[in-house]
């Protein structure tokens, strides 16, 4: 066994116990401490207890979204920067995300549908015409798309999707009751419910991307060595485009847009295994999550006992991590 | 340089520039010009002629001469309507959309980038989310808000400057670290409007959309004051807008710091798009779209400050009258039309960059 793989293997463990570690958090930290002890009560034993009915009625749906959330948007950010070769492709900052909300708020106020597990095909129709919008103005004009035109494709797509949905919820004033609550971005109060429902997608998802891992690689060394190497690039980039769309949306449905997982994860994957698009999806399915989960606890703790919803926790810690990558080389290559 | 006229051979003074009118007074000359001059005064005609369309329609039709009567200040049975709840609102949109035009010209000029505005760099999130974060507190009076967000405005940008300065300040950072900042005052005001009960989201929602409804004087009072007190500093930036606009290592032989002149430049439109955005919430866009319609009006080598104004209140009245007669009775916020239509005009800049040019 080579050094690389030792490594690569190490970090891999390392991920599974930090997963470990932020789900045993997610499930004992709160509003009300509860022991691990207890926690293992309620979950195998049946305990009947007051703490075991929280954790099994509020704290296990929760984590369980948390852990699908944030393994669909790091799936979704590895994929998306491998399919773009651009380091800040990303749901939120590409827009892909608010299409996916756009497509959520037309169903609240046009069409009546009031559940999470509803709103899963709207979110993501809204996702693959945000996608596919945002990337044919950046990848359009000569050159194709550079960081700066995908950031600000992005950019002019949120703002232009922004200014139709406070147009739906400034005449539907039921929408915005609805919709404002669903917007920010948060794992609690979503029940098994909206799980049921959406983890096929999630599958089928994560499947895909299994499916277009070796294409990533290829990729990686340019579209003429891919091509070269006997690997169908469009091909790669629509089932590749597809799947990130699919997890986006799963994401988005359950949880509302949540920024900046989908950015840091793989980079810090990357950083961690290399760039074998295997090794970083894997480590990607570990540490989405985990960023996810110990987000939303610290969101629980800091400001308690109100909380602070999941995706402002993200885009707070994001910001410092963009700002470093972008600062990290001289000038960016435009 | 005082040098008598008459000495000058007849060669050097054909060197003037095609298109351009020489104007002397005294000692002193300049140079004017010519397509420049009059495409601003076709601006304030269609400028005029919007404002008093706008003021014409409504609820009620007023014709236009009651509407100059009022002007005027004759007396006439449409006082109440024209003089009192139409014109506050359109000297405040007037004022908004000056100050968004001029603003978006300086941040271009400096980024020399057209996809660059006062929007991309963070600072109308900036006053965004200060503002709802106010709002979230019980301050919800309009004769305060705007200089909460003027704060707001400037604080964000002045983070932006400092995440993206690193011996130097590179445009392509500068555009991707004010992207980032923007997503994160994003949140935290959607953080705030979960928190406050449902009046104060509607209200700050409506606020964060950019609408006029129901501003007046309240608002464009402080922005009155600041643009008047800029007028001169404008004028320093008319003529500090050449320096930055040569490439650097001209302007540095020259003698230009260009430091401080961009840095100047670049304060002076934060503080411009923060006091609009504290008169009426973030307008999107027209900080972008006027001045590259002036610009492009105009042909000039620098963007033109005189026709960026014109033209961003020329944007902000016509968004703002559809705004109101698009979905009567229900009043759309104007920031959506702005921002249908600057949205797709922005992806269309993007989409005809080319690769490496963005920085230039």
């Amino acid at each position: 066994m080579s050094r690389a793989t030792r490594r690569r293997i190490a970090w891999t463990v390392a991920g599974m116990l930090l997963l470990f570690l932020a789900v045993l958090l997610s499930l004992a930290l709160g509003s009300r401490q509860i022991a691990p002890a207890e926690v293992y009560d309620a979950l195998l034993r049946h305990g009947t207890g007051d703490d075991a009915q929280v954790v099994r009625a509020l704290r296990v749906p929760r984590t369980v979204v948390g852990v699908m959330v944030g393994l669909a948007l790091a799936v979704a950010g590895v994929v998306m920067q491998g399919i773009t070769r651009n380091p800040i492709a990303e749901p939120g900052v590409l827009g892909v995300s608010q299409g996916a909300a756009l497509g959520v708020v037309c169903a609240i106020a046009f069409l009546g549908v009031h559940t999470p597990a509803g709103y899963v095909w709207f979110a993501f129709a809204g996702a693959g015409l945000a996608a596919v919008a945002a990337y044919a103005v950046a990848g359009s004009g000569r050159g194709g798309a550079s960081p700066v035109k995908l950031a600000l494709a992005g950019a002019a797509m949120n703002a232009f999707i922004a200014s139709v949905v406070s147009a739906i919820v400034t005449t539907d004033a039921r929408a915005l009751d609805e919709f404002r609550f669903w917007d920010v971005g948060s794992i609690a109060g979503r029940d098994g419910e909206v799980v049921a429902r959406t983890w096929p997608f999630l599958l089928v998802g994560l499947l895909l991307v299994a499916v277009v891992a070796r294409g990533l690689d290829a990729l990686a060394l340019g579209d003429d060595v891919a091509r070269g190497l006997g690997h169908r690039v469009a091909l790669v980039r629509a089932v590749g485009a597809l799947a990130a769309t699919v997890l986006t949306g799963v994401a988005v449905a359950t949880a509302g847009p949540i920024a900046f997982v989908g950015l840091a994860v793989p980079h810090i994957a990357r950083a961690l295994v290399g760039s074998d698009h295997r090794w970083v999806l894997a480590l990607s399915t570990l540490l989405g999550p985990s960023v996810i989960l110990v987000s939303d606890v610290l969101g629980r703790v800091v400001f308690a006992p109100s909380e602070v919803p999941v995706a402002v926790m993200t885009a707070l810690l994001g910001v410092p991590f963009l700002v470093a990558l972008v600062r990290r080389k001289a000038t960016v290559p435009a | 340089m005082t040098q008598p006229l008459e000495r000058i051979p007849p060669a050097v003074r054909r060197l003037r520039p095609a298109g351009y009118t020489v104007v002397r007074f005294g000692d002193g000359s300049f140079l004017l010009h010519r397509r420049a001059c009059a495409v601003a005064a076709l601006l304030a005609a269609v400028l005029a002629v919007t404002a008093v369309v706008s003021l014409c329609v409504g609820e009620s039709y007023v014709s236009p001469t009651e509407v100059v009567h009022v002007l005027l200040g004759q007396p006439s049975p449409d006082e109440l309507v024209v003089g009192t709840l139409r014109l506050p609102r359109l000297v405040t949109g007037l004022l908004v959309g000056a100050a968004f035009g001029v603003s978006g010209a300086l941040v271009q000029t400096v980024a020399r980038n057209s996809l660059a505005s006062p929007d991309v760099i963070g600072v109308t999130h900036g006053a965004g989310a200060a503002t709802v974060t106010a709002m979230t507190f019980g301050l919800t009076s309009y004769t305060v808000l705007p200089y909460v967000s003027v704060v707001g405005g400037l604080a964000a940008a002045a983070l932006v400057y400092v995440f993206a300065w690193r011996g130097g300040l590179h445009a392509t950072r500068f555009v991707l670290v004010g992207i980032g900042v923007s997503i994160a005052l994003g949140s935290l005001t959607r953080l705030f409007l979960t928190k406050g009960d449902y009046l104060v989201a509607q209200q700050a929602k409506v606020w964060l959309t950019g609408s006029l409804n129901g501003r007046g004087y309240d608002q464009a009072a402080p922005l009155a004051l600041v643009l008047a007190v800029l007028v001169p500093v404008l004028v320093w930036a008319a003529y500090a807008q050449r320096m930055v606009s040569l490439d650097d290592s001209t302007a540095t032989a020259l003698g230009v710091r260009l430091g401080p002149v961009r840095l100047g430049l670049t304060s002076l439109g934060v503080v411009l798009a923060s006091v609009a955005t504290g008169a009426a919430g973030p307008v999107d866009f027209v900080a972008l779209l006027a001045p590259q319609i002036a610009h492009r009006l105009t042909r000039t080598a620098q963007i033109p400050l005189l026709s960026s104004a014109l033209t961003g209140a020329t944007i902000v009245i016509v968004a703002d009258l559809l705004a109101r007669r698009l979905f009567a009775p229900v009043e759309l916020p104007v920031g959506v039309l702005t921002a249908a239509v600057g949205a797709p005009y922005l992806m269309w800049l993007i989409a005809r960059t080319r690769r490496g040019r963005e920085g230039t």
